[in-house]
């Protein structure tokens, strides 16, 4: 079992240190920086998230710009210290609303106390911000979360929408309210990452959604919820192939590839009307983990070209068309493309009457950003650039650029279609009727168009 | 709410300590709350606040809960260094084991545990018995782990207390938690223990696969991992086994899925319908890809253990290739474990796809990524006959793209698809010459130049080509000067013409003459000598018949695929090595001082160990190497600067300039004239070949000492050595100097040796594993003994203070005492003298009755000193030895030696 748990800042500050089993040197955390820092001496290259030095392994992971870190000299299961670091990283969000070196330094009594209950002796002990705040007294303190950049998946909301509550996301579980009473309300937020690649001529070669219905519950007495979701969702595709999509896209239906659920979730019902029902814990947590490959629309369709112009000049034509309705809008859009190691120049034009676009051609890493602020559904922007090289290309300026690499976060859309009918809340009165707040937001993953 | 934590990082005018007890000991609770919240600040930034221990033991006795945990947590840190005082908290412990409150008691427990204290560890016994049948499940669960730091502290106390009995009925507690932790316990304590501790009957496999489906995530891996242990008797009961794990694969909690998976895959061993193990494989695959979806740090735990699962049952996720794919933002960590999945599942019916892929990774911004999709290239060619022309047809249109580190990686693998089918894809070699002039790497260049030598009858100009390279054959590295040597034979037996006539003169010129490379020397003699006597036999050896070669440079040992498919969701899955490979349970152990690093769980296979000196340099015959051979190449570290002077050269030149065919005489003038060696490989064994050799110390320096004696017919060659990991690292700091043996001849030599390269854990043993091959023999195996006393350096003499005081100051736990019966002592003097030639030096002596008692130290590698006391009658065989070090786990090595220099 685990040895050590430390938590390090990114220049190697030793924030959080405890000590389980006393087995391992006092210095592994200055070894376990020294090395992951120069895991490559010449390159950028990342350490592994599992390591072995002088027989004392160091298992990793990055949450929020901080280093989590567990040590270990025995041979055990590292996706179980893997989860458990990302698990003591939300709670310790849950308990102090924001997660970052200031409110963990702010908070280190407390910081302890949980560390104390969630493991024991290296054995995790229990995760669940629910179960937990029956044995820990410290409060939090909280750190001002307004000037401080957002976090987390739910950060999106703070962009833009204004229908979203800004606050939710960095309001501790346990804290009270400056006014003194609790504000009841639940989120649910359904979030899909995306990965789309698409072949030169524009064909989707691999297409995936990664999706999560994440809850966050602030309802006092903790009342059962009924969260249900489409009538005809499917799981599992029959055939050889999960990847034929001759014989299963039509229809209309959502089939999800596989899914998983949290253990407070009850499937009873699941299988006749597609319902889940649970007592959500306090804390922030997935209720569902889904994964689909069956086909759907991309929401962006990316054309780029790259044409020489003369023996050290080339020309590039990169066009973005959102694919979705126009009462949706996009936001935060950044398009790269990695041109010839040899191009010394770039110069832009952007469209006539352009708003709130900016461009860039990044020398270090040879490749042209290009990013929006926004793009509505229905709209098509263009971006033309003019390279200019330091040496004769070889004529194969198409296979020495590229890939289109997109980035993108839309509110208010999902490319699964998977939805959530209702979200029921058990009442407990008449008057009683929280703030319920179903949210949706599509991210790009790897968003890739080949040249 | 009580005000910013971090104002108690803030120091204060006054003395900081003086200021804290005051607080201490003040009579407002909140004033001393905060009091104690400074101390553990201080405490957690490594400030030394033990001085206060009284004054915070003293806040112990509370209501306060908060405070009481505060107070707790200094404990566990202090009382180590204050076990007297910690005493004083021993009251308090007890009593708050038995508050009503259960958290209380719960707490008292859980910090006596870990406070490593015999005085407390006493005291802890009454209230842990009680505490784990209190009435509250947080108490017993807390109670149960308590047995298991009970049991690291002192075992026998455990045992003796009937606590493992106590800990065997809590696995049928009501309480899951409590169920999870009597097993988590239990199991480590089986871990440590020799001894059946924790035996898993069917009775305790149903009770824990009930309460599996109530535990938390964290309980259902303790109780899925201790279950893995289980072996199931029939096929019946693995299968019922196997169903009622099978809903864990549902579960959101990657770790649940993997130990899941783990359990599956063990009974599947037992099912005998392939139906129901088809079906399992359906089950599992679409939860293992889901766990690519997870954040990468799993995903790369993930992927490690797919590789493994997939070498075993390669349909699992035969149709799931694409999950493969590599993502733009994926780590490169994850990036070059998906390549390694794809050229696994690379089928002649999703070839196009994957190549279309490797082609596009092929051109992307990270050069590690890219060289190794290059390589993958050319791994499928050589597995897929089929798609062979396609992947080459795939390279060379990366070669045109003229990315200088692309072209160099492609030739490379072209030079091993040339090996697997030979006489099928020359026409290419006139677009490879196109790239000659770019190549700047080793390992292109030599393969380019393999190539030419190779297909010289088929390139018109290919005496041109050599020569190009030829002109700078000085500078060239090794890699390249010994094909170089190699092609340029070739040539000539291929082409004998007057350019070639020329060339080959010139390289064996060079090569011979003009070069300090033993290895380059070696082989350039024996192809002079080939050439000029027989060429029709230079033929023979040459241009023979290569063996075909295979892509399993990757692929793991069936053996040990099994014992890590045993071990599935651990590190031992993750870094492809058996659990004893990295785990040291030692808690003692002192850490070694520098950075001495195990092979990363990179890419490495396990059975490649660190240093392939042997392979690195090819057998001419072999010249172009495997691609397992180059990537086990590329591994190898760096030879250290300041590699000892070569051993010394025979004084061949004459004898062989004149190409005189008699035999090579023997003749080394440092060969140590001593003693006959041990006989470690006798003549029956090695088909004729002889081995005689040991460890020996000269001038300061360690030697193998080592006679080959050839009692074979036939002549052999290429002699290379090898060390396998040891205990102290100790390798050949240099190539093996042996000139051909002629039948009946023998040749002595002494290989320079270095220590701490490829150490090997576990205890220490003198164990020495050696291989050795040549040219026209299997390789040899065979074990020798490390004889300690060759490690005794030049300046272990220690003056009688310094002795005193070093031994006053090591523990008595480090002197170790044994009786060496075979030695003997005959003259007090004579025996000093003759250790102190063995640099175990003399520090004092005296008389107790009839027998003399010597002081002596000495000091191996590293500084590790041991100090000596021997005891003895003179002249009456039997010496007692006593030693003390830092390092006692190497006293019975220690006493060998001793017996061996006292005989």
């Amino acid at each position: 079992m685990i040895s050590q748990f430390f938590v390090l800042s990114q220049r190697g500050d030793n924030i959080v240190f405890r000590d389980y089993r006393g087995e391992v040197p006092k210095g592994s955390a200055e070894i376990f920086f020294r090395k992951v820092k120069f895991w490559k001496e010449d390159e950028a290259e990342e350490a592994p998230p599992v390591f072995n030095v002088d027989g004392v392994n160091y298992i990793h992971v990055k949450v929020a710009g901080l280093l989590f870190v567990a040590t270990t000299r025995v041979n055990v299961s590292p996706s179980l210290v893997l989860e458990l670091l990302q698990r003591i990283a939300r709670v310790i969000k849950d308990y102090l609303g924001v997660l970052n070196e200031e409110s963990l330094r702010k908070n280190f009594v407390l910081v302890y106390e949980l560390l104390d209950e969630v493991i024991d002796f290296g054995y995790p002990q229990t995760t669940s911000t629910e179960v937990l705040k029956s044995y820990i007294f410290n409060e939090p303190i909280m750190v001002d979360a307004a000037r401080l950049p957002p976090l987390g998946p739910a950060a999106m909301f703070m962009q833009g929408a204004k229908r979203m509550p800004g606050t939710a996301v960095t309001k501790s579980v346990v804290a009270n309210e400056p006014g003194g009473r609790k504000r009841e309300e639940i989120f649910v937020d359904i979030i899909e990452k995306i990965s789309v690649t698409f072949s030169s001529s524009g064909y989707i070669l691999t297409s995936e959604i990664d999706g999560t219905i994440q809850m966050k519950s602030y309802l006092t007495g903790n009342p059962e919820i009924r969260l249900a979701l489409n009538e005809d969702l499917s799981i599992g595709r029959n055939g050889s192939s999960i990847y034929d999509y001759h014989s299963s896209s039509g229809g209309g239906t959502v089939v999800l590839d596989d899914c998983n659920f949290h253990e407070s979730v009850h499937l009873d019902s699941f299988d006749i009307d597609r319902t889940l029902t649970l007592i959500p814990p306090d804390g922030e947590f997935a209720v569902m983990n889904y994964r689909m490959t069956q086909e759907f629309k991309p929401p962006f369709r990316i054309n780029a070209l790259i044409e020489e112009a003369g023996p050290l000049k080339a020309e590039v034509l990169l066009k973005i068309r959102a694919d979705f309705s126009p009462s949706v809008t996009a936001n935060t859009i950044t398009v790269q493309m990695p041109v010839p190691s040899y191009t010394a120049r770039a110069s832009f034009e952007l469209e006539a009457g352009a708003v709130g676009q900016t461009t860039d051609f990044k020398e270090g890493s040879k490749r042209l950003e290009w990013c929006l602020k926004k793009i509505v559904g229905g709209a098509e922007h263009t971006l033309r650039a003019k390279l200019t090289f330091s040496q004769e290309s070889h004529g194969n300026t198409t296979k020495e650029a590229g890939p289109v690499n997109m980035n993108f976060t839309i509110p208010m859309y999902n490319a699964s279609r998977l939805q959530v009918r209702y979200l029921q809340i058990a009442k407990k009165s008449k008057t009683y009727n929280p703030y319920r707040w179903v949210r949706y937001v599509t991210q790009a993953n790897s968003y890739v168009a080949r040249l | 709410m009580s005000g910013h934590d971090s104002k108690y990082f803030s120091t204060t005018k006054k003395g900081e300590i003086p200021e804290l007890k005051e607080e201490l000991n003040s009579q407002y609770k909140d004033k001393k709350k905060d009091a104690v919240k400074k101390v553990i600040a201080a405490m957690t930034v490594g400030k030394d606040v033990s001085s206060l221990f009284t004054d915070v033991v003293n806040c112990m006795q509370t209501e306060n809960l908060e405070l009481k945990k505060l107070v707790y947590l200094y404990l566990i840190n202090y009382a180590k260094s204050q076990p007297d005082l910690a005493i004083l908290a021993v009251n308090t412990f007890v009593k708050d084991s038995q508050d009503p409150n259960p958290l209380i008691r719960a707490l008292a427990v859980r910090t006596m545990g870990c406070i490593r204290v015999d005085k407390i560890t006493e005291y802890l016994c009454d209230p842990l018995q009680r505490c784990l049948k209190d009435d509250d499940p947080y108490v017993r669960k807390t109670a149960a782990i308590c047995v298991a730091k009970l049991y690291d502290i002192n075992a026998e106390l455990v045992e003796d207390r009937g606590f493992l009995e106590t800990l065997k009925d809590l696995i049928s507690d009501n309480n899951p938690m409590v169920v999870a932790n009597a097993v988590a316990a239990l199991a480590e304590i089986q871990d440590n223990s020799a001894r059946p501790i924790f035996e898993i009957t069917s009775h305790t496999l149903s009770k824990l696969l009930t309460a599996l489906n109530e535990c938390t995530e964290w309980g259902q891996v303790f109780i899925l991992d201790a279950l893995s242990r289980y072996k199931a008797a029939d096929a019946r009961e693995a299968e019922n086994i196997v169903e009622r794990v099978t809903p864990r694969l549902q579960h959101a909690n990657c770790a649940v899925v993997l130990s899941a998976v783990k359990m599956i895959l063990q009974q599947m061993e037992l099912i005998t319908s392939t139906d129901v193990v088809r079906n399992l494989c359906k089950k599992m695959a679409p939860p293992l890809v889901t766990l690519l979806s997870a954040e990468p740090e799993i995903q790369y735990v993930a992927l490690r253990n797919i590789n493994l699962i997939v070498q075993k049952r390669p349909t699992i996720l035969a149709h799931e290739i694409k999950v493969f794919f590599c993502k733009y933002n994926d780590p490169i960590y994850v990036k070059m474990e998906k390549l390694e999945i794809m050229i696994m599942l690379a089928s002649d019916r999703n070839i196009d796809q994957v190549l279309l892929e490797f082609k596009e990774y092929a051109t992307e911004v990270d050069v590690d990524f890219v060289r190794k999709a290059v390589r993958a290239i050319g791994r499928c060619a050589i597995k897929l006959e089929r798609a062979a022309e396609r992947c080459i047809s795939v390279l060379l249109e990366l070669i045109k793209i003229k990315v200088n580190y692309v072209v160099q990686e492609a030739i490379i693998v072209i030079k091993d698809i040339f090996r697997r089918y030979p006489n099928t894809y020359e026409s290419i070699i006139a677009t490879l010459c196109e790239s000659l002039d770019t190549l700047d790497e080793p390992e292109a260049k030599a393969s380019m130049i393999w190539i030419i030598g190779e297909y010289a009858e088929r390139i018109d100009n290919a005496d041109e080509l050599l020569e190009s390279f030829l002109e700078s054959f000085p500078e060239e590295p090794a890699l390249v000067q010994l094909q170089l040597l190699t092609a340029t034979v070739k040539l000539f037996l291929k082409k004998p013409t007057e350019g070639p006539q020329q060339m080959i003169q010139a390289v064996l010129n060079n090569a011979t003459v003009e070069t300090d490379n033993p290895d380059l020397r070696d082989r350039a003699y024996i192809y002079w000598r080939l050439l000029s006597t027989d060429p029709e036999a230079a033929k023979d050896v040459v241009l023979a018949e290569k063996p075909v070669i295979s892509d399993d440079s990757n692929l793991l040992d069936p053996s040990l695929l099994d014992e890590l498919l045993a071990n599935i969701a651990t590190l031992s899955s993750v870094y492809h090595k058996p659990p004893e490979a990295f785990v040291s349970r030692a808690r003692t152990a002192a850490p070694r001082p520098d950075d001495e690093e195990y092979p990363d769980g990179g890419e490495t296979a396990y059975s490649e160990s660190p240093s392939h000196a042997a392979d690195a340099a090819p057998a001419p015959v072999t010249a172009a190497g495997t691609s397992a051979v180059t990537h086990a190449a590329a591994k190898q570290p760096a030879p250290p600067a300041t590699v000892p002077a070569a051993a010394p050269v025979p004084d061949l030149l004459g004898d062989l300039m004149g190409l005189d065919n008699s035999i090579v005489p023997v003749d080394q003038p440092t060969t140590p004239s001593g003693p006959p060696l041990p006989v470690l490989l006798p003549s029956s064994t090695g088909q004729g070949l002889q081995i005689t050799a040991q460890l020996v110390r000269r001038d300061g320096q360690i030697f193998y000492n080592i006679q080959f004696e050839n009692n074979s017919q036939i002549v052999l060659d290429g002699f290379m050595i090898q060390f396998n990991k040891n205990t102290f690292g100790l390798a050949a700091a240099g190539p093996l100097q042996v000139p051909p043996l002629q039948p009946g001849a023998s040749a002595r030599t002494l290989l320079p040796m270095i220590l701490f390269q490829n150490v090997s854990t576990g205890p220490p043993s003198s164990l020495l594993q050696v291989a050795v091959k040549n040219n026209q023999q299997p390789v040899w195996y065979f074990n020798d003994k490390i004889s300690l006393h060759a490690f005794f350096v030049e300046d272990g003499r220690m003056e009688r203070a310094n002795f005193l005081e070093t031994w006053k100051n090591l523990p008595d736990a480090n002197e170790v005492t044994k009786d060496l019966p075979n030695a003997v002592i005959n003259s007090v003097d004579a025996t000093i003298e003759h250790l102190t030639a063995s640099n175990v030096f003399f520090v004092a002596k005296r008389r107790n009755a009839s027998k003399d008692l010597l002081y002596l130290s000495t000091k191996i590698p590293r500084g590790i000193p041991f100090l000596i006391e021997l005891t003895a009658t003179v002249g009456i065989p039997g010496v007692k030895c006593a030693v003390k070090t830092p390092s006692p786990e190497l006293a019975p090595l220690f006493f060998e030696a001793m017996e061996t220099l006292l005989k």
